[in-house]
């Protein structure tokens, strides 16, 4: 379902260039569960950003589920983005201020049309996580194993066709990482895509497939 | 994404930072009170110039003894002069061929007392003609009559104050009242007229025959002052040539300065104009300011707010907000803190403005247009202050926004 051809990324800051990606070319199959790995900065989160229409390459053709995504405006990418994509982010990005029954439901804010059973949905979300006695705690009183838990949930709620996951146990301990790890593979049985960044071998180890990224190109 | 569901978002938002949503309507309530203030302000004065217009009768000259100054509007005496006489009052109704009617008048504070009851009151003694000339209108009883003012009869006119704490509300036509040490018969009420322009009340106040004040009370042979009417509104700068020579040669001034002030109705009102207007521009720019402080407060919160949200402006972006959601959020939220805003602020500029028009004596007039001009502004304010910060935000890509630390 994602077709990514010859993905280049140069980034320019101070009149200096940068390559970060060289014609990277792979595609994932749905209910596809993929990890790439690569060295700190050989550019696993610029390739995810361009992958999650968080980013636009500089070079390249990017196709998902036929739809040529490089040609969209910014609103259709917007929808494109609500709709098919949930993010899981390795700082975890949740709303201060907002419990967590709330955070989950961000995503339906920006649908066309707010499911009716919205709240039972993301209650039901965070119970699968474990959070089932956490769904009104404020994100700023939970741990950061429970705040990635919360974050996979709202992921969720827009039952999207892709994943991503960008080093979502980076900032956790080997338990609550295994906790989170365990989800992916849960979500992997019911047929879901993801696409995981890790430095972790063992993380890395969970998925079907694993993509090395090095100078800027997919090895393997 | 509909309108109400922004609205719900934006509303938890603002109670969600409770101290950044309330200094920015504070500052709103502030320019938007100053402007109401102003306003009732602007046409308080207005409506003391009419006022004072309507209580000096029309087509007026005053010729008052000594020399006289403008004080915030008031008549003050500065010299006092005793050439001032009857005869004058006479001669320029007589010899003034522009004059209608003259009533001189004596006026002083004096103590009224009515079987138990006590009050210091201002004593006006006058002619008959002062009740056409200054508008003085009888609620109950009679006038008194040129016949009565001649032979010095102790007849009063009372005011609506006196009646009501003098007589606790009793029609007081017939009693006997003790003015300054002489027994006066209450013939008449006159019609209240309430507190002037100047905040003094007119119904506290009480008429009697100016000869039997000079002669009485006073123990005078003079007379403070005289009003003059005019036939027509353009013979005023005549009339009061013809009346300064008329009394320099009657008090063989020769080449010594006047020993009384002229004033018409035209520099009276113009007097007051110029004081209210100083008055009005002070408040004017204070409102301003205001104003434009209570703006670039809200610019800056939603500016600061803006950089301080970048993370959740990206993660919004991100979970599928469009540029135009942003927007709408950020417009949303600025127009509800200038709409609450400029709700208190109607508020605080209303009951700021009474109480000035009670306590300081400002003249106020509260109105309808007035909130509503305050509540109008603060809604532009809120569109333009808050235009910038959310297109500002709303520009942003949602990786920059994200990547921000
Ligand atoms: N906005 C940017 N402007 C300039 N250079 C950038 C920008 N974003 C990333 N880079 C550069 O691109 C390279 C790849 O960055 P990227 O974040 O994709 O690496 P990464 O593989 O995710 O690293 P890590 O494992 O440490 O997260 C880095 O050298 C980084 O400095
Ligand atoms: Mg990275």
């Amino acid at each position: 379902m994602i077709k990514i051809k010859d993905i280049e990324k140069t980034y320019s800051k101070n009149s200096v260039e940068t390559k970060v990606l060289r014609g990277v070319t792979f595609s994932v199959q749905r209910g596809e569960y993929v990890a790439i790995m690569g060295a700190s900065g050989s550019g696993k989160s610029t390739l995810m950003n361009i992958i999650g229409c968080l980013d636009r390459p500089t070079k390249g053709q990017y196709e998902l589920d036929n739809i040529n995504v490089l040609q969209l405006d910014d609103d259709a990418i917007s929808a494109l983005r609500n709709k098919k994509f949930g993010f899981v982010f390795q700082q975890f990005f949740l709303l201060e201020r907002t419990n967590a029954l709330d955070n989950v439901l961000l995503p339906l804010i920006y649908t066309d049309e707010y499911p009716a059973d919205a709240i039972q949905q993301a209650r039901k979300l965070l119970v699968n996580v474990g959070l089932g006695d956490r769904i009104e705690y404020f994100a700023n009183e939970l741990s950061g194993g429970q705040q990635q838990r919360v974050a996979i949930a709202r992921s969720l709620i827009n039952n999207p066709d892709v994943i991503i996951a960008d080093e979502p146990t980076g900032n956790l301990d080997s338990e609550s990482a295994a906790e989170i790890m365990k989800i992916f593979s849960r979500l992997h049985e019911e047929r879901r895509t993801i696409i995981i960044v890790t430095h972790d071998r063992d993380v890395a180890g969970n998925a079907q497939r694993i993509l090395e990224l090095k100078d800027g190109q997919i090895k393997g | 994404m509909k309108i109400t569901k922004n609205i719900a978002l934006s509303c938890k938002l603002l109670s969600a930072h409770k101290l950044r949503t309330a200094l920015c309507i504070s500052s709103m309530t502030i320019g938007v009170a100053a402007v109401i203030i102003m306003v009732s302000l602007g046409r308080g004065t207005q409506k003391r110039i009419l006022d004072m217009i309507h209580d000096m009768g029309t087509n007026l000259i005053v010729v008052n003894a000594g020399h006289v100054t403008l004080l915030g509007g008031r008549a003050t005496q500065v010299t006092i002069a005793t050439s001032l006489k009857i005869a004058d009052a006479d001669a320029i109704k007589s010899q003034c061929t522009s004059v209608v009617d003259a009533a001189p008048e004596n006026r002083s504070k004096m103590n009224v007392q009515w079987g138990s009851e006590n009050l210091k009151t201002d004593i006006a003694g006058v002619t008959p003609a002062a009740f056409r000339i200054r508008n003085i209108e009888i609620q109950k009883g009679r006038e008194f009559d040129s016949v009565q003012n001649d032979a010095g009869q102790r007849v009063a006119i009372v005011g609506k104050v006196i009646v009501d704490k003098i007589f606790h509300g009793e029609d007081p036509v017939g009693y006997q009242i003790r003015i300054g040490g002489s027994y006066f018969e209450v013939v008449g009420v006159m019609k209240a007229k309430g507190i002037d322009a100047n905040g003094v009340d007119r119904d506290d106040r009480i008429l009697i025959p100016l000869k039997t004040a000079m002669h009485r009370l006073m123990r005078v042979t003079y007379i403070q002052k005289i009003h003059i009417q005019v036939a027509d509104s353009t013979q005023l700068k005549s009339a009061e040539t013809e009346i300064r020579e008329l009394l320099r040669e009657r008090h063989r001034l020769g080449d010594k300065p006047d020993d009384f002030t002229i004033q018409n109705q035209a520099t009276l009102i113009r007097a007051e104009r110029d004081s209210s207007r100083a008055m009005t521009l002070l408040i004017a720019s204070v409102a301003t300011i205001s104003l434009v402080v209570g703006g670039i407060g809200i610019l800056a919160v939603m500016l600061t707010v803006g950089r301080e949200r970048r993370k959740e402006i990206g993660l919004r972006r991100a979970v599928g907000a469009r540029r135009r959601d942003i927007r709408t959020q950020f417009l949303l939220e600025s127009l509800i803190i200038a709409g609450l805003g400029g709700f208190f602020g109607v508020f605080l500029g209303t009951l700021s403005s009474f109480l000035a028009s009670k306590i300081v004596d400002l003249p106020v007039v509260q109105s309808w247009d007035a909130m509503g001009a305050g509540l109008t502004l603060s809604f532009i304010i809120g569109l333009i202050f808050g235009i910038y910060p959310a297109s500002k935000a709303a520009t942003l890509e949602p990786i920059e926004a994200l990547r921000t630390e």
